[in-house]
């Protein structure tokens, strides 16, 4: 496996021209997706959370001529928001609207976008809502996202990429209305911005948006700090310490397969196969929950999927250069975590060497080329999966995935399941009570031989013979115990 | 018995005047009953190629009546899925890959949902798949014993989180006979319990997984006739039930209540306020009245959010829920403190709201904006099959039909500022309310 020495690639438009996607039809709603392609990897150095404090300034602060609340006034009766997502190189504002109301909403919308308010008071308390999001929502409440997003962080450390997109508690303290300002004056420009738009508008309608937002900065487009991903050359684990009822793991690696790559359809062939996001289907699935009854579902991906134990289906516009290979095995017993883990790992040991079979890869070939129709089966996904094809320099999605699935065999599964999966040099990243006696147990070649409340057949048990033996490959040293009021602090 | 068909048509525009307000479900749908009680609900949407089924089961936490068996409705939901003498689990699995289709199932208080979304050339293969598990469910006590892990393991998920927690604590609290005094994923004792009730779980699913409990939903690219083709195929031979269970009522609450939760872990304090209210109604108007008024003082426009959460900023979440449930249930208020000393302020704060909707008629123009909102809020929310499916699948729960939708908006639409009051002074009662807190090990901040 090389080294992942690539610097983080820039979409420098050559002219500063803002990129439009409109998708038009007879509905009687409009929706928008107005992306800008700087996010938390632009953050300064010293500013982690400033993409996103500005992009909640847009999304949650007043406007020039309208207070917070003259504008949630406004926006009550036609039912419609602005909403901030902030991803490492895509911030994306998202609403809908009915076509009744677009010119209201429009007006609302062009101000909060092309001029905020800035209003300290809103600073503010924008503030505290991004510090509580992190101590509460994340640290203290969410015990499954809070592992998957350290994992990230593990990840990527020393890049742009290293820190979480919505900051950290000692940063965003630090960062001040001027500093978001000057995100704003610095990224928000025509050349960052793809503009999508979809739904029941005029023609006239659409080119008085793209005028309006010509009053942008034509801008260079994001470029990036220089640097390289450090390569991941032994398994190491993260522990973090809270007061929890179970244990929560993720796990995975980076990874250059990007929608772009051309290795990507093959991949996906192979990730859905081992682990459909909340599906049935997968064989991590099928193996822990359905056959042994670990936990409530085991998944594996190959984009970063955030917020998945609230979603179906992935949100659009997290398109990145980087993307995240991961294993989320969702909590399990205390007593079962180590064999749930060498479980996972086994299972991913066993793709990396045999790969799929031949019905395998028919019927998830099958599979994905009628899903990505669910995929695209809304307005915002298919807007959003139009907005990200542009940026990774793709046809239509939908389209895209359906003629490259039909090309691919299976040997091109397997030989991209060779290239890019392993299963060695993994970060591991887990939640659990008493990070240190988890430190011992995972260190150590103790078998963990798992019981059963019911009987079982033979093939199960005798699998779990090796299963409770695998090599997990962690010296003390490779395992870290941080108290969970460290984390993103 | 012949089936009855009825078909509703809506086309507003045509069929109403400019000034009459637009019915706010605007598709054609069709609703039949077959023999054996089963209903079905088809409607064709002009969303291409995609057909979503929704099979609601009138079988919630509601439903589960016995001591020591809590948690069952929702558990079932998880059974389901472990195979038929037709169609193995592994076949089922496979199946539903090999047509691409996005499956799974929820759990509320009042029902259970069985969801799926898929190309519009599998439906039969969807019909034939759902109808025999629903009629000839199998599952051996190994499995059954699997399975029951599987939802200790969404037990265990779920329990980082105080809002579960805190729901759990409001709902024991609040009733004393109800079967809403539990959650649906039901007590920890009793899920911890669940691998040695196979026998009890047999008995459930022949009680309640029957034609007369069931609402069959078919939203997307389909013909009506087409998809009652397919039910009479696979659904016609499904025997009728006659178990009826006896929910127990809950007595008048005579006395205010409090409960608080010490949580192990930092957390923000949390402030709740409920009361009892009725059940579901829409040929009244104490259901609409209570939804207005849920938007009205609590919804980010209202005073009480624009004092504690933007201009003071003690509090970062404020929002009510009023319930739409087949019983009494509750109107739940919710606050989130940022300092655990404000937590007095706040709950004053929220009575002395309560006590003002009370007194004072609200102004006109207000309950306007949120009718406007909510019709605005159902009409966004309808731009795939999908999510239509999933909207019709609440109200079906409730009445069976999805003419529901529109005869509760048209009781919101008919609201006047005296019977938001009324209902204020009705059901918002000292007598009817308790209060449950939730402080962290320590100030999160």
């Amino acid at each position: 496996m090389k080294p992942l020495a690539v610097l983080l690639l820039t979409t420098v438009a050559a002219t500063a021209q803002m990129r439009v996607v409109a998708l038009p039809s007879k509905s009687p709603l409009v929706t928008l997706r107005i992306v800008f392609t700087a996010g938390s990897a632009a953050d300064p150095p010293e500013q982690p959370g400033a993409a996103y404090l500005t992009a909640l300034m847009l999304a949650r602060g007043g406007t020039k001529d309208l207070t917070y609340r003259q504008l949630v006034e406004a926006m009550f009766p036609i039912s419609s928001s602005v909403n901030a997502q902030v991803d490492k190189e895509m911030v994306t504002f998202s609403g809908a609207t009915h076509t009744d109301n677009l010119e209201a909403y429009y007006k609302l919308l062009r101000a909060m976008l092309l001029d905020p308010g800035w209003r300290p008071e809103d600073f503010q308390r924008i503030k505290d809502d991004a510090i509580n999001s992190l101590r509460v929502n994340l640290r203290a409440n969410n015990d499954e996202e809070l592992g998957k997003e350290f994992l990230e962080q593990n990840l990527y450390q020393h890049s742009p990429y290293e820190h979480y997109s919505a900051g950290t508690v000692s940063s965003l303290q630090k960062l001040t209305l001027e500093d978001v300002q000057r995100f704003y004056r610095t990224h928000y420009s025509q050349a960052n911005l793809i503009l999508g738009i979809a739904g029941g508008y005029t023609p006239a309608f659409l080119e008085r948006v793209k005028k309006d937002f010509r009053s942008l900065p034509e801008g260079g487009g994001f470029r990036p700090r220089e640097n390289t991903l450090e390569p991941i050359r032994r398994n190491r684990a993260v522990i973090i310490d809270k007061d929890t009822r179970s244990v929560a793991f993720s796990l995975g690696f980076p990874t250059l397969a990007i929608r772009s790559n051309p290795d990507y359809p093959a991949l996906l062939v192979a990730i859905s196969y081992l682990g459909q996001h909340r599906s049935g289907n997968g064989r991590l699935f099928d193996r822990m929950r359905e056959k042994r009854g670990l936990n409530y579902g085991d998944y594996a991906y190959i984009e970063y999927f955030p917020r998945g134990m609230f979603l179906f289906e992935p949100s659009p516009n997290l398109a990145r250069h980087f993307q995240t290979f991961q294993i989320w095995i969702r909590p399990v017993e205390p007593p079962t975590a180590k064999f749930a883990l060498r479980l996972a790992l086994y299972e991913l040991e066993k793709l990396c060497r045999d790969g799929i079979s031949e019905d395998s890869f028919e019927h998830t070939r099958e599979f994905l080329a009628k899903y990505v129709n669910i995929l695209t089966s809304t307005k915002t996904a298919e807007l959003g999966y139009a907005i990200d094809s542009l940026y990774y320099g793709i046809p239509n999605y939908n389209q895209f995935l359906k003629t490259r699935l039909a090309k691919l065999t299976r040997d091109d599964v397997n030989s991209a399941i060779k290239r890019y999966l392993r299963p060695d040099r993994l970060v591991i990243v887990a939640v659990a009570k008493n990070g240190e006696d988890l430190k011992k147990l995972l260190t150590s070649d103790a078998p963990s031989p798992m019981a059963y409340n019911s009987p079982k057949p033979a093939e199960i048990l005798g699998e779990d013979k090796v299963v409770e033996r695998f090599g997990l490959h962690l010296a003390p040293e490779d395992v870290t115990v941080v108290p969970v009021d460290q984390v993103f602090e | 018995m012949l089936a009855k068909l009825l078909v509703a048509v809506c086309f507003a525009a045509m069929l109403f005047g400019a000034d009459a307000p637009r019915k706010v479900f605007p598709y054609a749908y069709s609703q039949e009953d077959l023999p054996n009680g089963l209903r079905l609900v088809t409607v064709p949407t002009d969303f291409p190629n995609i057909v979503a089924t929704y099979i609601v089961v009138q079988t919630g936490s509601r439903n589960e009546v016995e001591a020591g068996h809590t948690g069952f409705a929702h558990l079932f939901e998880h059974l389901m899925s472990r195979g038929t003498q037709k169609y193995s689990p592994e076949k089922y699995e496979a199946t539903l890959k090999q047509i691409g289709a996005s499956s799974n199932a929820f759990t509320t208080d009042d029902f259970t949902c069985y969801h799926t979304t898929f190309s519009k050339e599998d439906l039969e293969t969807v019909m034939a798949m759902e109808s025999d598990r629903f009629r000839t469910l199998k599952y051996a006590e190994p499995e059954f014993k699997t399975e029951t892990l599987a939802v200790l393991g969404e037990y265990n998920k779920n329990s980082s989180s105080p809002e579960r927690k805190i729901g759990e604590v409001i709902a024991d609290t609040a009733f004393d006979r109800h079967t809403y005094k539990h959650t649906t994923m039901g007590f920890l004792k009793d899920v911890q319990d669940m691998p040695n009730q196979y026998e009890y779980s047999l008995r459930f699913f022949d009680h309640y997984y029957r034609p007369e409990y069931t609402t069959i939903i078919v939203v997307g690219d389909v013909k009506p006739k087409a998809v009652r083709e397919l039910i009479d195929k696979y659904w016609g031979e499904w025997k009728r039930g006659s178990y009826q269970p006896d929910i127990p009522r809950e007595p008048v609450q005579d006395a205010p209540r409090i409960n608080h939760v010490d949580w192990p872990s930092p957390t923000l304090p949390m402030l709740t306020v409920s009361y009892k209210v009725p059940a579901y109604t829409d040929t009244a108007k104490d259901t609409a009245a209570l939804e207005a008024l849920s938007f009205l003082a609590f919804s980010p426009t209202s005073e009480l959010y624009q004092k504690l959460v933007i201009q003071e900023q003690k509090v970062d979440q404020l929002f009510a829920d009023n319930s739409l449930n087949v019983d009494p249930t509750l109107f739940g208020i919710q606050a989130r403190v940022k300092k655990a000393g404000d937590m007095e302020y706040v709950r004053d704060q929220i009575l002395e709201t309560i006590k003002t909707l009370r007194n004072t008629p609200v102004d006109a123009a207000r309950l306007d904006a949120v009718r406007k909102h909510l019709r605005y809020q159902l009409a966004l929310r309808m731009d795939n099959s999908d999510t239509i499916a999933n909207i019709l699948a609440r109200y079906v729960a409730l009445r069976r039909s999805p003419d529901t939708i529109d005869k509760f908006y048209a009781q919101l639409a008919q609201l006047t500022p005296a019977d938001i009051q009324q209902a204020a002074e009705k059901y918002l009662t000292d007598n009817g309310r308790t209060i449950v807190t939730l402080t962290g090990a320590r100030s999160a901040n």
